[in-house]
């Protein structure tokens, strides 16, 4: 029945016009339908062989690197993450000098030993001045001397002293050792500017997803507090916070010493704002999907479908949001520091590192392995966290794919 | 529209008390012998007060023996009403009035930050437009790069570094911004002095500046870039440098009007840092000294001028959305 029918089809095929024709070719084409069926078979095998071979082309493919678009649907969207991230050279460069840093400030003390941040080089060295003074003295019987006069100092410091082997990167103008101050100077910029960032994040998050959520009158105090933040100035704002600090460190020394983290503190309480406003937008649009009608139905508690259903979906934006305002803390740190409201006097950041051209400008400004070298790594470290802020952004933003 | 300016107008005033407080209170943490010894040091210093005068001060700055809330909130109503008269009290440093000492230096500071913005939008709209209409390639990256390296720079290290290279080891500019010794003539006559006091100054404002601007355009171009009558304005065969200038640049151009007039209150405000850094006699720097000397009343002037003219950028920038953008509807 079932060859019937088929031999029916290939007598159309065949283009078979009428009756007579047809009983005349059928002998012909019952031979060559047992043909076409091995071809039909063939063509059939073939195509699924090229299927399979395409297919484990595609598998093979898929642990290779270049293959990204043609096996999207195999991969986790972490992954999907990871390689645009890892494929975007700007970014892995970003991703060294963080590393790198943090690397040197970190880890570099371990091993560079022969300094700390706080030694003075004792080692001390004969000043000559550089013109030495003549005198003419004229004894009794008429012969006259001249009498040539050098005055050396003995500097129990060795200060501004240039690159050497004990010295990698010389010394500054009070005699420590500059490479061990850039890694100590390091670990105070990137601690302050975390903290401050993990700061501004909480209360941003907190702050946004309670106003983003629950709407109304709550929503109108939170972001008239974001209004009355966003006009503060901020540098300003600091400074006079240094002032009052300034001005009761008499009476408290200790102020002093943790000057710069009540600062930054300060600074993370005046600009969570653009975390909180960011977190709001996103969750009012999240409100309204469909997944928070179901949570809803659900009777889930509020506190889970805040902290479980819509903040992970915020998260891209907020890790994006996070990397690039390190970079911009680490800059509001070293101004702070430039201008002397850094950490307490022996101790280093790479701010205050700078800050003593402003106050000894003539010598020190020769010696640029004294002012350029921290000014260097606060230009890495700030354009290593935009390099990688940037890459995420594009990594984690679907619609960036090319 | 009216409405919507009315309650914006209301808002901007609520702002600003709610800025005021924070400042006033934020002075008043500061011990009560520390402000005191700076009136007096004022008294001291030859500047003529009457006894009112130097007795008002003390109830507005919090000086009485034992400051209770009440007294703190007397305080700041009595600043608060001067404040609205625009009477901003005296410096402690010459005695004289901060709102006249303000509007003085203005002027430098405002002469900068204009010539730093005109040259900033010259060159970062061209550089954000070809990096978007040449998006992915060697140009983009590179113009993507310098700019990142521009944000990155903090601004006290290079406005140190261009005046050691520019103005002490090949002496092509003045150390010193302000016009010293030198600035006797006026006009047009001194325009070399004054190029050759504010031009590193600028460079410095401006390379540091490019890159938020670079990258909005680039943003912005290349969102309209992708979007349908763009696609059609090809597809009828026009020139791409039609379709570039005449159709798409013309749509980013709408929040880069936004945003000019957001800047302007900014203008007057003066760059700070980089004031210090090449000492130019601008408000910033003014600011920066007084807050090293602990002149309160100008500290706390100059933070309020800075929260006014940030109220009035935010708002001008929102009516201007509505001026430029037709679609959009202030409610």
């Amino acid at each position: 029945m079932a060859k019937l029918r088929k031999f029916n089809k290939v007598c159309m095929l065949a283009g078979a016009s009428s009756d007579t024709e047809m009983v005349a070719q059928s002998e012909e084409i019952v031979r060559n339908y047992d043909e076409a069926e091995l071809y039909e078979k063939r063509v059939q095998e073939a195509k699924e062989k090229e299927e399979q071979e395409r297919l484990e082309r595609l598998m093979k493919q898929s642990t290779e690197e270049d293959a990204l678009d043609k096996n999207v649907k195999l991969m986790s969207p972490t992954r999907m993450v990871v390689r645009r991230f890892f494929r975007s050279k700007l970014s892995v460069v970003g991703l060294v000098m963080v590393i790198g840093l943090f690397l040197f400030s970190f880890l570099g003390p371990v091993f560079y030993t022969q300094w700390g941040e706080v030694e003075l080089d004792k080692s001390g060295k004969i000043k000559y001045p550089d013109a030495p003074s003549y005198y003419m003295i004229t004894e009794e019987d008429g012969t006259t001397y001249e009498v040539k006069m050098t005055v050396t100092t003995f500097q129990e410091d060795n200060m501004l002293a240039p690159i050497s082997k004990s010295h990698p990167l010389g010394t500054d103008y009070n005699g420590y050792d500059i490479l061990a101050r850039l890694m100590y100077g390091g670990r105070i910029s990137l601690i302050v500017s975390f903290l401050t960032v993990i700061i501004i994040t909480v209360l941003g998050v907190v702050l946004g997803g309670i106003a983003g959520y629950f709407g109304g009158w709550v929503d109108n105090v939170i972001m008239r507090l974001c209004d009355i933040l966003m006009c503060l100035p901020g540098i300003p704002i600091l400074l006079i916070v240094g002032t009052v600090i300034n001005s009761w460190a008499e009476k408290a020394p200790q102020l002093e010493t943790y000057r710069i983290y009540i600062l930054m503190g300060c600074l993370s309480l005046i600009s969570w704002t653009g975390t909180a406003r960011l977190v709001r937008g996103q969750i009012l649009s999240l409100r309204e999907q469909e997944y928070m009608v179901a949570a809803e139905a659900m009777g889930y508690s509020t506190a889970r479908k805040i902290f479980k259903h819509l903040i992970p979906n915020v998260m891209p934006q907020l890790i994006v949001q996070m990397t690039l305002s390190l970079g911009s803390m680490i800059l509001y740190e070293a101004t702070l520091s430039y201008l002397s409201l850094g950490v307490k006097d022996p101790y280093a950041a790479w701010g205050t590192m700078i800050n003593i051209i402003s106050t000894k400008p003539d010598e020190v400004l020769n010696y640029f392995n004294v002012w350029m070298s921290p000014g260097i790594c606060i230009v890495i470290a700030v354009l290593g966290f935009n390099f990688v802020g940037d890459g995420l952004r594009d990594a984690l933003d679907p619609k960036m794919r090319r | 529209m009216l409405k919507y300016l009315i309650k914006r107008l209301a808002l901007s005033v609520l702002i600003l008390v709610g800025v005021s407080i924070i400042i006033y209170f934020l002075i008043r943490l500061m011990p009560v012998d520390f402000v005191r010894s700076k009136i007096d040091n004022l008294n001291q210093g030859g500047a003529i007060l009457t006894e009112d005068q130097v007795s008002n001060m003390y109830s507005m700055y919090g000086l009485e023996e034992n400051p209770t809330f009440g007294g703190m909130v007397k305080g700041y109503l009595n600043w608060l009403k001067a404040l609205c008269k625009f009477d901003l009290g005296f410096r402690f440093t010459n005695g004289r009035p901060v709102s006249s000492e303000i509007a003085r230096y203005m002027g430098t500071s405002f002469a900068i930050a204009l010539i730093a913005t005109v040259f900033e939008f010259l060159i970062a709209i061209p550089l954000g437009i070809t990096a978007a209409t040449h998006q992915y390639s060697i140009r983009d990256y590179v113009v993507t790069v310098l700019v990142m390296i521009g944000i990155s720079l903090p601004s006290f290290f290079f406005g140190e570094v261009l005046k050691n290279i520019f103005a002490i080891k090949l002496g092509w500019f003045e150390i010193a911004g302000s016009l010293g010794a030198t600035g006797s003539e006026t006009g047009i006559a001194n325009l070399p002095a004054y190029f050759s006091h504010f031009f590193l100054p600028i460079l410095t404002v401006v390379i540091l500046s490019i890159g938020g601007r670079m990258r909005m355009t680039r943003t912005n171009m290349l969102e309209v870039m992708n979007s349908d009558y763009i696609r059609t304005a090809r597809a009828k065969g026009l020139k791409e440098s039609k379709v570039i200038n005449k159709h798409a640049f013309r749509n980013t151009l709408i929040p880069i009007v936004t945003t000019l007039a957001g800047l302007l209150p900014s203008l007057f405000s003066g760059a700070l840092i980089t004031e210090q850094v090449f000492n130019i006699d601008g408000i910033g720097n003014v600011a920066l000294k007084a807050m090293n000397s602990g002149d309160i009343p100008f500290i706390m002037g100059y933070n309020m001028f800075l929260a006014l003219l940030s109220v009035i950028g935010v708002l001008l920038s929102d009516i201007m959305y509505a001026v430029v953008d037709p679609r959009v509807k202030l409610e």
